[in-house]
């Protein structure tokens, strides 16, 4: 007879909890002043483990806010100067010199100058934890206000990575402590972390460039649905969540959509697993997505409308070539028709595969076109795509395996197995890590093995022209009219869809979104936080 | 399953009731279980598709359980990973019944092998469970194998302990020392006089390590070990329910949760009513 009574306290337990959980946010205390920010930043990245160090990869891709930059960019995608005055390359892309400022200060009184920019960089390449600085040589101090990068080969989307990095003090700058307590000169000082949970910074009330609104800014690591139920406990002012919340309303708050240039695909490797490994012994080539027909009919087959409106929550745009539509290299004729499931099958059969066992999966030479599909379990749109795309290819007869992981798994497997990958970045040398053929199997560049000479021929045009007129050229490398790395070309992807990045934002705060900037890949909300404003007390 | 009916002289005709009532509780049980695991088999979890016109729909009579942010049936999605946890915990029961019944009568056969085994099953209840579940699952390459065979090889040791100290009893008996003094091996006196004597605590003990099995399991997968977060597990299940309370999605907790619930207390039940078949004089405890 006990049993009854501890399955009726156990359920009575279970619907209480649950139900707890569903009217929670109902008592809520609003603790912050209308002077201060608090923002859950970011659902894609995580807490720096390294602290805000732009050395060991500190936001290198969005505003540092305790650091500042060489360069910033501007809304429609072109760079002004930020500690630096002017800047210019010569004539084939090897040399860059960049004039500074001489009235910055970081928040220790010391002085910013070319020493400590030339530290930064030489650091950072030393490094290797954040930008990819490959192709510069060094840097070198000429004056106390004029620096010279020096570069192994012709780049001309140098010019980006002068916009990325934070500049570190180089006299106080000591290698694995900064991190937890940086100085800067940018808009904000730290003031204090607590690992696991917040950062606090306040106003750098010595900034040289515009100053926010705001004298104290917290940054909450809650990610998930713990950002979710900060914003519906009103404590925080910004929310970033997954595109799984950004149907769901919260009283006093507004959901901002925005545009990013993070697009999601899947590579495919173009060559044969022969047993050959890499350097660390990865195993390369993947012996069904070598086979063109395959991909091919990946490409065509797979609806990609209709992942963007069930995957990515109807606020996906479908993309296939891997080059987000608001950029200024996006190729228009790398478009195809897709979701055509006819034409899948044609192109199977055409390419010698045939279902001869009767299981609805072809087969070429006792081959079976199966493979993996692997993705990151934390990260619900990849897994969302994995299960769609997965169910899509059955149909006209690929049999994919979702498989979820993490990195430390994947990067074992990136060069054999299909893996749901994220990039986009205003920096057009992506494609050159993605697409170019030295760069095969080079840490997480080109991991299909793309070995195509017309492709690294535009992507070498490309490093070798003027910005403006490098797009064309990146352009091509998608599609030029005859080869190219999308769909009608060597269909060494499957790009899906471009994401939008979703924040809760509390209705008393302005954050003046016509100024915002395109969101890269693990890009977030800060890019015009100059232009915030309270517009109203936040409500109690 | 040990037929009931074999101790039937055993009982006065005056119990026929409360036996029958027990038969009835026991059959039930298994029924369903049964019933549970021939319907996840028929489910192919490739056939549970996603339909994003439907997602986080609340409980109807189209989805009983509802549907969740991929618009895949929570009742299918239960039904399979539960046809998973009894795999897994039929699996579990069975190695762990053997490992006990081998290490238990090794540990009969003198002093030392029984300080070993003694000695054995502290070391494995000294490290937690749920951390030599994990471990054993990992150094085997994850997956439901490596769940299975973890939870299988960490639930022996309570068996192993209950059995080590019948057969210490029952080599005390007289009849033991009688059978030693005739000159029958020990082989014989295991078979003859020890087995008849544990198999009741044998057969209870296995179905009873079901539930712990099963909850072990589902904690398992629901931290994240082992399976792929789009497969269905009951602990997966319920991990991905925990991101949906909080829009209000009750029921992608509540129903996988209560199954996980039931599905434990009827194995817990039918433990106990076996029990009592099996060993009449339990019956009054």
């Amino acid at each position: 007879m006990d049993e009854k009574y501890i399955i009726g306290i156990i359920a009575v337990v279970i619907i209480a909890v649950i139900g707890g959980f569903s009217l929670m946010g109902g008592s809520t205390s609003v603790e912050r002043a209308d002077n201060e920010l608090v923002v859950c930043p970011d659902s894609h990245g995580e807490e720096p483990e390294d602290g805000f160090d732009p050395i060991l990869g500190w936001n290198y891709y969005a505003e540092p806010l305790i650091q500042s930059t060489l360069l910033k960019m501007t809304r429609n995608m072109e760079y002004k100067g930020d500690l630096a005055t002017s800047w210019e390359n010569n004539a084939d892309f090897t040399e860059y010199t960049v004039k500074l400022r001489d009235d910055v200060k970081f928040t220790d009184n010391s002085t910013l100058d070319a020493e400590d920019v030339v530290f930064t960089y030489n650091e950072a390449k030393k490094s290797g934890a954040s930008l990819d600085l490959s192709s510069m040589d060094n840097a070198t101090v000429v004056d106390k206000t004029t620096v010279k990068f020096t570069l192994n080969k012709p780049d001309s989307t140098f010019i980006d990575k002068l916009a990325y990095i934070g500049i570190v003090p180089s006299d106080s700058y000591v290698n694995g402590t900064y991190g937890s307590n940086p100085i800067g000169s940018g808009p904000f000082k730290f003031v204090q972390w607590d690992k696991g949970q917040q950062v606090i910074l306040e106003k750098n009330t010595d900034y040289y460039g515009t100053q926010p609104k705001f004298d104290k800014l917290t940054m909450v690591f809650s990610q998930d649905e713990a950002a979710f139920n900060a914003a519906k406990n009103k404590e925080v002012d910004i929310s970033a969540v997954p595109l799984t919340y950004a149907n769901e309303t919260i009283d006093g708050y507004k959901m901002y959509l925005m545009d990013t240039i993070d697009v999601r695909g899947i590579h495919l490797p173009v060559v044969n697993n022969t047993g050959e490994t890499t350097e660390d012994g990865s195993p390369i080539g993947n012996n069904v997505t070598a086979d063109e027909s395959i991909r091919k009919a990946l490409n065509y087959g797979i609806n990609r409308k209709s992942i963007a409106s069930g995957a990515l929550n109807g606020v996906g745009v479908p993309n296939y070539d891997g080059i987000a539509h608001l950029l200024p290299w996006a190729n228009k004729d790398a478009e195809i028709k897709d979701g055509d499931v006819e034409k899948a099958k044609q192109l199977l059969k055409e390419g010698g595969w045939e279902d001869t066992d009767g299981d609805g999966i072809v087969e070429k030479d006792g081959l079976k076109a199966s493979f993996d599909l692997y993705y990151s379990s934390s990260a619900s749109e990849r897994q969302a795509i994995a299960v769609t795309v997965s169910e899509q290819a059955k149909e006209f007869g690929i049999e994919i395996n979702p498989k979820g992981s993490n990195w430390d798994e994947m990067d074992k497997i990136k060069n054999c197995q299909p893996i749901v990958w994220g990039f986009g970045s205003t920096d057009p040398s992506t494609m050159w890590s993605e697409y170019y053929s030295d760069q095969a199997g080079v840490g997480y560049n080109n991991p299909a093995f793309i070995n195509n000479s017309a492709v690294d021929a535009h992507i070498d045009a490309a490093m070798t022209s003027d910005r403006n007129a490098s797009y064309s050229e990146w352009s091509k490398a998608s599609w030029d009219g005859t080869t190219g790395i999308s769909p009608k070309g060597d269909a060494a992807w499957l790009w899906v869809g471009e994401i939008k990045y979703g924040y809760f934002v509390d209705e008393s705060l302005d954050i003046s979104n016509d100024t915002a900037l395109l969101q890269p890949h693990g890009g977030d909300v800060f890019s015009n936080i100059y232009d915030w404003s309270r517009t109203s007390s936040i409500k109690k | 399953m040990v037929n009931p009916n074999k101790n039937k002289s055993l009982n006065p005709l005056s119990k026929i009731n409360l036996r029958t009532k027990t038969l009835l509780i026991i059959g039930l049980t298994i029924l369903i279980l049964v019933l549970i695991v021939i319907c996840s088999f028929f489910i192919d979890s490739k056939e549970i598709t996603t339909n994003f016109l439907i997602i986080n729909q609340p409980p109807s009579f189209e989805h009983l359980f509802g549907t969740d942010w991929l618009g895949r049936d929570m009742f299918t999605r239960t039904i399979k990973g539960l046809g998973l946890s009894i795999q897994i915990g039929a699996c579990a029961s069975l190695l762990s019944s053997a490992i006990a019944i081998v290490l238990a009568f090794i540990g009969s056969i003198n002093q030392k092998f029984d300080t070993f085994v003694a000695w054995f099953v502290d070391l494995f209840l000294s490290i937690p469970h749920i951390l030599l579940i994990i471990l054993i699952s990992i150094s085997l390459g994850g997956g439901a194998l490596g769940v299975t065979i973890g939870v299988a090889f960490t639930h022996w040791t309570s068996l192993t302990r209950v059995l080590r100290a019948e057969i210490k009893q029952i080599n005390t008996s007289d009849f033991v020392k009688l059978s030693e003094r005739f000159g029958k091996s020990r082989l014989w006196i295991a078979k003859e006089h020890i087995l008849p004597l544990v198999i009741t605590q044998i057969i209870v003990g296995t179905i009873l390590i079901f539930p712990h099995a099963i909850m072990h399991e589902a904690s398992v997968t629901f931290l994240g070990f082992g399976l792929s977060p789009h497969e269905p597990a009951i602990g997966i299940i319920l991990a991905e329910s925990m991101k949906y309370l909080a829009t209000g999605n009750w029921w992608l907790a509540l129903f996988p949760g209560l199954a996980l619930l039931i599905i434990v207390l009827l194995f817990d039940i039918a433990g106990e009513n076996i029990k009592k078949i099996l060993d009449p004089t339990s019956a009054n405890d």
